[in-house]
């Protein structure tokens, strides 16, 4: 199930890719992403409990608009926790607590007066291990519709399309929409999870260590499909794995025990870390 | 050849301890052992019970036991003793000659010897009857007077052993019937205890008179006293053709002339006078309508008859609902036999009757329409005797010798038609499913269809499901989808609690407590469970609809602290809105007083014609859904919380409520899991007993009426055993029944487990 990539960066690998890519990257953001809001997502002052026990401390960041941030850092230094308090998926477990503030384009996530349910629907969500329903292939991908109570044969059946073409499965699956979702090979899956969340056309796409569970080309499948997404998506990665998070991201951050030792360009946090911390992570001396 | 390599020791640390194997493969084989013990044990009880039930689908078996010749003479009719050993045969004179069948040969063997009425020698007799139920003969003379001769068979153990039957004749004087010094030509008596009526035909120069006596017999001190004619009735008016057969039933209420042309006349008699009530032709849609014998089937309420073209029908008396009179009609049909009986014998036990004409005999049963066995004699047939006992059959043949057949015949009702079947049981106006095992009377005839019981079943489940299935499933949804984990884990030891209640506790409850509550109440509960469900409905869509500021005032999952207080509120306003409602809607006409009363338990009869009972389908589906929510919701809850979190989360993180996961994603990933949930339920409650014995009226019944009981299968068993002889027809059904919940449950079961695969195929989590 797993990869040996996973857990354990090849550092040296990583560093000579990312100087391989750069180049390319900043010449893309460059002519698409001349205007773009940097503070699309904002973390402030932020700490989360789950009970007694804290996992984030006083974070603050900003994730910008329609770029990519990867969130590395070793197991368990909180960065699906963060993740999941983004969409407040993490609403569903017993006994937490937060101080500080997320904001999105400035409104609260806590705000009384937002629906967590419509914040959901504005933030896609790919999971580490991916979970179709059991249910068609059509079926997965129109879910969020139907649940909005949008039924129209027409748009879904343009959903489908589009969604899936974004995703970059449309010419695998085309024939068989009304298979179980169960009958897709693994990288397909996660693909398949992808286009659902992107079916309702979201603005934020969070993703949990999306290829953790999944073999190298259909990884570089996913690596290349973010790529594509992020004109269209503010994409937040959480990843493991030290060349994906210089491959796929244009800032990176690095926890470290629930706390943000560094966010920066990708480019600067592999290339040239200020903190040692970070320069002893990404080098691969702990992890 | 290569060297073999020395053997290397194992060492030590690979080495498994010899216990640690005897003992897995210890284990291996007593599971093993175990799990083929329980198949072969339900395969046992299968079979035991199979053994039990195959001796009903057995036709009668009759082999031939004795032949005894006895003297020649002018033989009228025969008659026999309950253990067929000492019959006897009318003579053309009046004499009986008894014939011992038994230890012939052998010293204490009586051979034959006769018998006669005192006045024999005084009088000439013209006819002689014998009524082989109430033994008693019937003897007419030429001048006109009867008498009935009671033929008293006792069974006397002698010294030496055995049993020895004596016989001996008890005898009314003679009396005079209708015109005095003429020929009786025909003679029908029926003694119901209090009434007698005896009827004769008379020739009076060359032409027919019907002469009737109702007869008194005063009680002196020693006993029954002398029989004196306190009522005479000269209904020659009703003769209008020639008559060929008369008949009074043992009520003495009726009698029946049956004429030449095949008409027969129904007279009703109501201890004062003789009406007519009907005229019907039994066989009038065949080519020749006319009679060929008529006799009574026991309990005299049903006359078999035959046509000379050997047709064979009965025909019953009973209460017809348009006329709303007693008259006779047309129930049962038989294979016609050759030709017009000639010889008939009565089953003293059962409905049986042995029929037949020459040297074809016929066992027939009147219940059920069924041939029990028929065969071509190697002799002519002049009479035959059904033993009283059921086990022998006796023929006389026209050669004077006497053929003994052993009749082997243990369960003569029983077949696919009596269980399963329509019938018309006698006194019933139409054929229906019924079951009534026993009766007061020894002539009653026993109704035995599993349909009503099967029906009971279902119509218990079916309430039972009705009321436990929603509430088990809605209570396992948001139990496991919406209550906070730490009241979850009260909630769900204390449904596992309810479901150890025993059940015989549930079924007091509900009879003693429940029902007469319910039945005084039923307006009150009904508009509480329409109060508590729309409670629940209008809070729901209130709750949806209220900004989140004001519901983040309970955390989610705490929803029902605020639903609580209102669902009690709504249950309270419907139970005490009941009496308002009763009142203005559910008001009748008091029977006893004529008063308007508001009382929905009369209201109801009235207007849809069906019974209300106080222990009701209602109250047994309340209770026994008690007994089914805590399996159901037990393992539902199992099922819906074992669905893996990563679908509840995709769901979720997609922008769908909780409700909305809850239903388009957890119920059908756990469908297998409830699927079974629900027919482990549904097994329960089919099998469930004590709470229907308890809290029914036990009354097999057809229809799904809410509020009349039933008797389910498994309830019948419980309530009958106890008094099924062993072996029995009515034992051996018992087995049938449950044979046939075992089938029922099986089906389910089986269909269930099929479609439960199905699901779990379906929606089976990818690993
Ligand atoms: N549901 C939970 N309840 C309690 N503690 C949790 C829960 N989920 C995660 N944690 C704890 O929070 C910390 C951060 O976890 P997580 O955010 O999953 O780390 P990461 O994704 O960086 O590996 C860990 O110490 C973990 O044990
Ligand atoms: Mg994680």
């Amino acid at each position: 199930m797993m990869t040996m990539e996973n857990e354990t960066p090849t550092h040296a690998a990583s560093l000579k890719d990312v100087q391989q890519r750069r180049p390319e990257v900043a010449r893309q953001n460059a002519v698409a992403k001349d205007a773009f809001n940097p503070n699309h997502i904002e973390v402030k002052d932020y700490s989360f409990f789950y009970g007694p026990n804290q996992v984030l401390f006083d974070l603050n960041m900003a994730f910008p608009e329609r770029h990519v941030t990867a969130l590395i850092g070793p197991s368990g230094c909180g960065k699906s926790t963060l993740l999941r308090n983004i969409n407040r998926m993490n609403d569903l477990i017993d006994g937490i607590s937060h101080k500080g503030d997320v904001l999105i384009e400035g409104q609260s996530i806590y705000d009384p007066f937002l629906e967590v349910i419509s914040l959901r629907k504005r933030i896609g969500m790919v999971f580490q291990k991916s979970n179709p329903f059991p249910k068609s292939i059509y079926e997965n991908i129109v879910y969020s519709l139907r649940v909005a109570g949008r039924n129209r044969k027409s748009e879904l059946d343009e959903t489908v399309e589009t969604s899936l073409k974004a995703a970059a499965l449309w010419d695998e699956v085309k024939d068989r929409l009304q298979e179980s979702a169960f009958s897709l090979s693994g990288g397909q899956m996660q693909r398949l999870c992808i286009a659902r969340a992107i079916a309702n056309r979201p603005e934020i796409l969070l993703m949990d260590e999306p290829c953790s569970a999944l073999d190298p080309i259909a990884t570089g499948k996913i690596e290349d499909l973010i790529h594509d997404l992020k004109k269209d998506y503010t994409i937040i990665i959480v990843t493991h794995n030290m060349q994906q998070a210089a491959r796929v991201s244009d800032k990176t951050a690095f926890l470290y025990m629930g706390q943000l030792i560094e966010y920066d360009d990708t480019e600067k946090i592999f290339m040239k870390p200020s903190e040692p911390q970070t320069e002893a992570y990404v080098s691969g001396r702990f992890g | 050849m290569p060297p073999t390599p020395p053997k290397k020791p194992i060492p030590e640390r690979f080495v498994v301890a010899p216990a640690t194997l005897w003992f897995d493969r210890f284990m291996n084989h007593f599971i093993k052992v175990g799990g083929l013990a329980i198949i072969v044990a339900v395969f046992l009880i299968f079979f035991f019970i199979l053994l039990q039930i195959f001796p009903l689908f057995r036709g009668a078996r009759v082999e031939p036991a004795a032949t005894v010749s006895i003297p020649p003479g002018d033989y009228r009719t025969m008659g026999t003793d309950e253990w067929s050993e000492l019959p006897f045969f009318l003579e053309q004179d009046g004499t009986l000659r008894f014939v011992d069948t038994v230890d012939i040969g052998g010293p204490h063997h009586r051979g034959s010897f006769v018998k006669a009425p005192s006045f024999i020698d005084e009088v000439e007799i013209a006819y002689a009857r014998y009524n082989e139920y109430q033994a008693f003969l019937l003897y007419g003379t030429t001048d006109g007077r009867f008498s009935i001769v009671n033929v008293d068979y006792q069974p006397t153990f002698p010294a030496r052993g055995g049993r020895q039957v004596v016989v001996s004749l008890r005898e009314t004087p003679l009396l005079n019937v209708g015109r005095q010094g003429m020929t009786v030509e025909r003679l029908a008596y029926g003694d119901s205890g209090t009434r007698k009526i005896l009827a004769a035909i008379q020739r009076v120069n060359g032409r027919s008179e019907l002469h009737a006596v109702s007869l008194a017999q005063r009680r002196t001190l020693l006993g029954p006293g002398e029989l004196t004619v306190d009522g005479r009735y000269d209904l020659t008016e009703f003769l209008d053709g020639e008559p060929r057969h008369i008949m009074i039933p043992s009520d003495a209420d009726a009698l029946l002339i049956a004429f030449a042309d095949g008409r027969v006349r129904f007279l009703h008699f109501d201890g004062r006078g003789f009406s007519e009530r009907q005229v019907f032709t039994p066989f009038a849609d065949r080519p020749d309508p006319r009679i060929a014998s008529m006799n009574f089937l026991l309990g005299d309420v049903s006359v078999v008859m035959t046509a000379h073209d050997g047709a064979n029908r009965i025909y019953s008396i009973f209460r017809d609902p348009t006329l709303d009179m007693r008259i006779w009609g047309h129930t049962k049909t038989f294979p016609d036999l050759p030709a017009g009986a000639t010889f008939y014998s009565v089953g003293m036990r059962n409905k049986a009757f042995l029929i037949g004409s020459d040297r074809r005999a016929s066992l027939r049963y009147g219940t059920t329409e069924a041939i029990r066995w028929e065969d071509e004699l190697p002799f002519d047939v002049q009479f035959a005797a059904l033993g009283p006992r059921y086990n022998r059959i006796l023929f006389l043949d026209t050669d004077h010798t006497l053929h003994a057949y052993d009749l082997r015949d243990p369960h003569p009702q029983a077949g696919w038609k009596t269980y399963f079947g329509r019938i018309q049981y006698e006194g019933q106006a139409t054929a229906e499913f019924s079951w009534q095992s026993t009766g007061g009377r020894d002539d009653f005839e026993r109704k035995l269809s599993l349909v009503p019981l099967i029906i009971g079943t279902l119509k218990g489940t079916f309430y039972a499901m009705v009321f436990a299935l929603p509430i088990a499933l809605l209570a396992a949804l948001y139990t496991s989808q919406f209550l906070r984990p730490d009241i979850k884990r009260f909630v769900k030891p204390t449904m596992e609690i309810m479901a150890s209640l025993p059940s015989v506790v549930l079924g007091f409850l509900a009879a003693l407590w429940l029902a007469p509550i319910v039945s005084n109440a039923v307006p009150s509960v009904i508009l509480a469970v329409i109060g508590v469900t729309a409670a629940a409905y209008g809070f729901g869509y209130a709750w949806g609809n209220l900004p989140q500021r004001i519901r983040l005032c309970l955390k989610p999952g705490y929803e029902f602290l605020a639903f609580a207080p209102i669902m009690c509120l709504a249950a309270y306003a419907g139970w005490s809105l009941g009496p308002v409602v009763e009142r203005a809607f559910f008001v009748v006409t008091d029977p006893n007083t004529g008063l308007q009363v508001p009382d929905f338990r009369l209201w109801y009869p009235t207007v849809t014609g069906l019974s209300f009972e106080q222990r009701n389908a209602f109250v047994v589906g309340f209770v026994m859904g008690f007994a089914v929510i805590p399996i159901i919701f037990t393992i539902t809850e199992d099922a819906l919380s074992n669905v893996p979190d990563a679908f509840r989360s995709g769901s979720l993180a997609l922008g769908a409520s909780r409700w909305q996961t809850a239903i388009n994603i957890v119920l059908p990933t756990a469908s297998a899991g409830i699927f079974s949930a629900i027919m482990i339920g549904l097994g329960r409650a089919v099998g469930e007993t004590m709470i229907v014995v308890m809290a029914t009226g036990n009354t097999p019944v057809t229809d799904f009426n809410p509020f009349t009981g039933m008797r389910t299968l498994s309830a019948n068993i419980a309530v009958e055993l106890p008094e099924a002889p062993y072996l029995g027809t009515l034992y051996r059904t018992l087995f049938l029944g449950a044979m046939v919940l075992f089938l029922m449950t099986f089906m389910v079961n089986t269909a269930a487990e099929i479609l439960r695969q199905h699901l779990r195929e379906k929606y089976k989590a990818v690993e």
